[in-house]
């Protein structure tokens, strides 16, 4: 037993330090999320789904508060929407700040819907299965469990340059980079209401998941101030987000009085903006929103 | 859990551990700790299904007790056929309840009775026509008197549960298996290595061949309509190594995996491509399913006894069950179907057991007469393979239909495969790497038994660092095991 435990621990120490040092090649190019798990764990958070991870600049909102901490920890509507996982996942990347902390939660009709038949059943949520869920550790780089586990393709890619047209920042913003001309957003605008138009059949807003977007808020007051902020969608899309729930600026009102943070509405300013696809701000107005966000913040902090 | 993934890596050194460290020669303890780490690792898919394997193991065991103790036949026939009925009524539920439901409803459409069917939103649990004919054969045999009932639940337990191939096989015969957890097991160096380079083996063929041969076939099954045939031969053939690769690699990973804990798990698969008619490939692919029906349900109905009209019939049912135990889709009984017209000539030629060495043997070219007949059994397998993988038949027929057409003729364009991760001639390539080691080592148990044994150990172990190289480096996107579905 002895000859076999070391040949086997010879054999693979010179492969487990083969994976540390590809992995740590790892960067914001691996993949839309790596990033968020390969970072320090942060004091301020960005919360939502991908329409805030692609649209709210922590940069840009640094700059406007004065501060350094804010950090995009917004992932996709299939990932990050709220409940048990999501929450406990904002808890593994929180830790405690020294002054005064604060988090930007968007929501929208997606992000507190479920798309099985019982939508208030915990257990068939369909992010529990996903990175989420799986990824305890948030704040390792390189991050293996997360590499081994859901990264999406073969490690060799690791090692070559990548040419994405996105880039995952260090403070967890997504930047995306096409082409924005008219013919190009307009197919890609089409394809997003196909494909949500599939989707709407089967979502339905969820209470449990709106109870969770309650919880999320009452466990962020605990370390500092939050911010309830619903993020703007191309006209076309927000009759999608409309069907879903007809009512959802009200509800959000709601909730925010309920928990006492302050509410911004950018609905009304959807036709404002650019968006890549529809669903999300090209990065222009991206940096626009997030100036805006940032400077209303500032009004409500003085 | 998955074989392919982190958590299984974490989860065998700590098995491993408890088992030969913590548990030491205490047998009861052993098999106690293989019990514990068989439902863990079936509760990492979904805990609530554990009591489904939990109430078949209740219920096998209980019945060979009974079977022990009644001695009236009419009783114990009654008993054999509770086993039975209890054990295909899960897995009837669980795996063909809609089918049926909606054939049903199909069937009275057609003659002008409209019926609403209440189908359900039933999950399949992982696994279950594995354990479910590991323990059926428990019973049976036991009824037939060919083994003893055991009288020691967490030995049976263990039997049942037992993890590397609990979810998907080799389907052990009690007889094999369970007089194991009975006997004391020493560690025996030669044999856990050995293990080592079957898992090693089986990693390679999951995760760079089938994982990667997945992504292109998937890409062309899925948008076959687009394709012209050269290239639906090509998703043919990527899905032919797939399912090979991916279900042979599971079984690799088992038995190596069971090899570690001293165990011998039955061989599932003995180089099924390289068989020279249909009747030799049956012998060497999912062996432990055929020879499981073989035993159970064949030679039960006569057999290749009797008139020409009773081998054809007892051939179909066994080919046409067989593809029904894969799934709830007239894709597989057509499979089956299929399997059994190419096998029936054979058998009433009696030609059916003429290839009962290996290709080749102690050659290393085989003779132009075995290559011909090598190819043409694989292309027969091919088309078979077809239905198998398809959405349904209409999908397969259409799939056929481009396949053998005047477009077979030209040669597919390198756009066909925009997308994937590997460059087309990059998994040619490595397909005939692993062709190459599986040619080699066809005589043996698995491809590595032997390999590089004679060689110069820094060669050897370059060989092997090489192919986990190849498993990191050149890994297709992580996918289920296909068999996990059945």
């Amino acid at each position: 037993m002895k000859k076999f435990l070391l040949k086997s621990l010879l054999f693979l120490i010179p492969v487990l330090a083969c994976i540390v040092t590809v992995f740590s090649l790892a960067d914001g190019f691996t993949d839309p999320f790596y990033m968020r798990f390969a970072t320090p764990s942060q004091t301020s958070l960005i919360i939502g789904t991908s329409r805030a991870a692609q649209g709210l600049q922590p940069a840009v909102l640094n700059e406007v508060l004065g501060r350094s901490d804010l950090f995009n920890y917004a992932f996709t509507m299939d990932h990050s929407p709220y409940g048990p996982t999501y929450l406990k996942s904002i808890q593994r990347k929180l830790k405690e700040g020294k002054g005064s902390q604060i988090f930007i939660i968007t929501a929208d009709p997606w992000s507190v819907s479920s798309s099985s038949e019982t939508p208030n059943d915990i257990q068939s949520f369909r992010e529990r299965k996903e990175f989420l869920g799986g990824t305890f550790l948030v704040n390792m780089r390189p991050n293996l469990i997360y590499l081994l586990r859901y990264y999406n393709g073969p490690f060799i890619d690791l090692l070559r340059q990548q040419n994405n047209s996105t880039f995952l920042h260090d403070d967890g913003w997504l930047e995306v980079n096409i082409t924005m001309d008219t013919a190009s957003v307009s197919k890609r605008i089409k394809s997003k209401l196909e494909d949500y138009s599939i989707k709407m059949s089967k979502y339905q807003l969820s209470t449990a998941r709106l109870a969770y977007l309650e919880e999320t808020i009452s466990f962020l007051q605990t370390q500092g101030t939050v911010y309830l902020v619903r993020m703007p969608v191309h006209p076309e899309l927000q009759k999608m987000d409309d069907q879903i729930s007809p009512d959802f600026s009200e509800i959000l009102r709601a909730i925010s009085k309920k928990t006492k943070c302050s509410f911004l509405d950018l609905k009304p300013m959807n036709g404002k903006f650019q968006y890549t696809d529809g669903m999300h701000l090209y990065k222009d107005s991206g940096a626009e929103v997030s100036e805006m966000i940032g400077s209303w913040i500032f009004g409500l902090e003085k | 859990m998955l074989f392919n993934s982190i958590d299984f890596a974490v989860f065998l050194p700590v098995v491993f551990a408890l088992y030969w460290f913590v548990a030491g020669r205490n047998i009861r303890f052993q098999n106690f700790i293989v019990v514990a780490a068989s439902y863990v690792f079936y509760g990492w898919w979904d805990w609530r299904f554990l009591s489904l394997i939990l109430f078949s193991t209740l219920l096998d065991f209980g019945i060979g007790i009974g079977l022990d103790k009644v001695e009236r036949p009419s009783a114990r026939k009654a008993l054999l056929w509770a086993s039975i009925a209890v054990n295909l009524a899960f897995l009837g539920f669980f795996k063909y309840y809609n089918f049926f439901l909606d054939n049903f409803v199909t069937a009275f459409s057609f003659f002008g009775q409209e019926i609403q069917g209440g189908s359900l939103n039933v999950i399949l649990p992982v696994g279950i026509s594995f354990y479910t004919f590991q323990t059926l054969s428990y019973s049976i045999d036991v009824y037939r008197g060919r083994l003893k009932p055991t009288k020691n639940f967490m030995a049976f337990a263990a039997f049942v549960g037992f993890f590397p191939q609990l979810v998907a096989g080799p389907i052990e015969r009690a007889t094999h298996l369970l007089p194991q957890f009975y006997a004391r097991r020493t560690f025996n160096y030669s044999m856990a290595v050995d293990g080592l380079r079957q898992i090693l083996w089986g990693l390679f063929k999951k995760i760079v061949i089938a994982d990667n041969c997945a992504e292109f076939a998937s890409l062309v099954f899925n948008n076959s309509a687009d394709y012209g045939g050269s290239t639906l031969l090509l998703g043919a053939l990527f899905f032919t190594f797939q399912i090979y690769g991916d279900f042979s690699g599971y079984s690799d990973i088992a038995i190596g995996t069971s090899r570690l804990f001293g165990f011998d798990l039955m061989r599932n698969f003995n180089y099924p491509y390289f068989s020279r008619d249909i009747a030799e490939f049956w012998r060497r692919w999912h062996i432990s399913l055929s020879t499981w029906f073989r035993d159970y349900v064949y030679i039960p109905l006569g057999g290749s006894k009797g008139n020409t009209w009773l081998k054809i019939r007892n051939t179909f049912i066994i080919f046409v069950v067989s593809g029904f135990w894969h799934g709830a889709n007239w894709t597989f009984i057509i499979w089956g179907a299929l399997n059994a017209l190419y096998f029936i000539p054979l058998l009433l030629a009696k030609k059916n057991r003429t290839h009962l060495d290996t290709i080749a043997q102690g050659r290393i070219f085989p003779r132009l007469g075995e290559l011909r007949n090598m190819l043409f059994t694989f292309g027969l397998t091919v088309v078979a393979w077809i239905f198998f993988r398809a959405e349904n038949v209409a999908h397969a027929m259409d799939y056929l239909g481009g396949l053998f057409s005047t477009s077979l003729f030209t040669i597919p364009a390198g756009a066909d495969f925009l997308g994937t991760a590997l460059h087309p001639f990059t998994l040619f390539a490595l397909l005939g790497f692993f062709f190459f080691v599986e040619w080699v080592g066809r005589e043996h148990q698995h491809a590595l038994s032997t390999l590089g044994l004679r060689w110069k150990r820094p060669l050897r172990i370059g060989f092997y660092y090489a192919l986990v190289v190849a498993i990191f480096a050149l890994g297709g996107k992580e996918q289920q095991f296909i068999y996990f579905q059945f």
